[in-house]
């Protein structure tokens, strides 16, 4: 379909309601970058936003604003919303924790700082496996195995969704030495390959590899994997150890 | 009482500043967004589950996700109030169709909360004067027409799922999505996909 056909189903795209085969059609324009499409959705997308906009307003609670910091790692700062009785009570509590820390030890200040890290590490392991969770359980995800014939094989599946990303789960991967790094790679049909992510393998040779992004299946052969050095290429300099080759998907 | 709520979310013209912020990973910054348009997401996911606690779960998912995402937005053009409220609404409508075990036909919601598509949208758009001329439309809209509307957005119905949920044949339910729409844009004086 050209994109005089598709521009009456914009606004239903926007609003995800769009029927086939007008929404795949406009998937794939905006997948190849058409212009056209690309702005004609991004105005429909403006009235979309702005009937959510519409809802009736409501007002969170006093704690979710820490509870977000706090999820990624960062302790609640002097909030702009915080009532003038609030000041007074956390100047006061303040004091109270400077004098005893102040008569307590260093262990506190560690403890809270290793604290904060695994608080950190936690979130980026809980925001990595729900990127891994959408992709796998998307319904448009193919998926494709490596390594099955191989006598010293790296082996694993890689999962690839047009509009998620494409994650990648190996076993048996050989520990990499100190001053490399795995990168992923997603090889099109008939251009360079475009990197995908550097990852490491854990001390047991199993690994999992998320990129998110949109990717061009039809148009995609396949997704490997390379060793190259910490900071990562632009293109691949070592012969892949992992290829996973995509089945074909109609276009 | 829809101005205080978009001033609430105030975002000025250093709107895409606290994207390069963000992508710096300075988490005052998601201090500052959240401050910005926290509440209209919270007011947005609160309308979709109709539950308070999960809507602050899944404003707090929602903006673990900007942080986690924020690279794949351009900082020079990209509209993070417009996209954070697509992911937060992609969000509630994923949570609703899960709890009720409905499931559609191979539709994916993300593909409306990819950031390329909120590069070169109004980076004020939520405070803009738009927003409020939205809501007065879609209250000069005939009951019908509003409620497809709402059904669609806030519930995350197909047309198919509109037509039971109504009862009316599918080909009036598309009508009305269409004459609503319609109905919108013109109230708004903005030809149709223009």
């Amino acid at each position: 379909m050209n994109c005089d056909q598709l521009r009456d189903h914009y606004d239903l795209f926007a609003l995800d309601i769009a029927e086939q085969p007008e929404r795949d059609e406009i998937r794939d324009h905006l997948n190849r970058g058409c212009d056209v499409c690309m702005a004609g959705v991004r105005r429909s997308l403006e009235t979309a936003t702005l009937i959510g906009a519409t809802a009736p307003p409501a007002q969170p609670s006093f704690q979710l604003r820490r509870r977000i910091l706090a999820s990624i790692g960062e302790g609640e700062r002097w909030s702009r919303s915080m009532p003038s009785w609030g000041w007074a009570l956390a100047m006061t509590a303040l004091i109270v924790v400077a004098v005893y820390f102040a008569a307590g030890s260093r262990q506190y200040t560690q403890a809270a700082a290793r604290l904060r890290d695994q608080v950190r590490d936690q979130t980026a392991q809980i925001g990595r496996l729900t990127e891994a969770f959408a992709i796998l359980s998307g319904p448009r995800t193919i998926e494709a195995s490596f390594g099955g014939t191989q006598p010293q094989p790296p082996q694993g599946k890689v999962f690839v969704n047009p509009s998620r990303g494409v994650v990648l789960i190996a076993s048996n991967l050989p520990r990499t030495p100190a001053d490399k790094t795995y990168e992923m790679w997603i090889i099109p049909k008939a251009a360079k390959p475009v990197p995908a992510g550097l990852f490491q393998s854990r001390d047991d040779g199993n690994a999992m590899h998320v990129q998110p992004g949109t990717v061009d299946v039809p148009s995609t052969a396949a997704i490997a994997v390379t060793v190259e050095n910490q900071a990562g290429a632009d293109q691949p300099t070592t012969q892949p150890l992992i290829v996973a080759s995509l089945p074909a998907t109609p276009r | 009482m829809m101005l205080p709520l978009m001033l609430a979310v105030y975002a000025g013209s250093d709107e895409r500043a606290l994207i390069g912020r963000l992508q710096r990973r300075d988490p005052q910054a998601l201090a500052e967004l959240y401050d910005r348009h926290g509440r209209v997401a919270y007011s947005l996911v609160l309308r979709v589950v109709r539950d308070k606690a999960i809507a602050e779960d899944l404003v707090q998912e929602t903006f673990l996700r900007v942080w986690n995402r924020v690279r794949s937005i351009d900082p020079e053009k990209g509209a993070i109030g417009p996209w954070l409220l697509a992911i937060a609404r992609n969000s509630a409508i994923d949570y609703l169709r899960s709890s009720a075990r409905r499931e559609r036909n191979a539709v994916e919601l993300d593909e409306t909360g990819h950031a390329s598509l909120y590069r070169e949208l109004e980076a004020d758009l939520l405070i803009s004067d738009q927003a409020r001329r939205v809501k007065a439309a879609m209250e000069k809209l005939a009951p019908n027409y509003r409620t497809v509307l709402e059904l669609a957005y806030f519930e995350g119905l197909s047309q198919s799922e509109m037509s039971v949920r109504m009862g009316q044949p599918l080909g009036t339910i598309k009508t009305w999505v269409r004459t609503a729409l319609q109905s919108l844009r013109d109230e708004l004086g903005v030809a149709v996909s223009s």
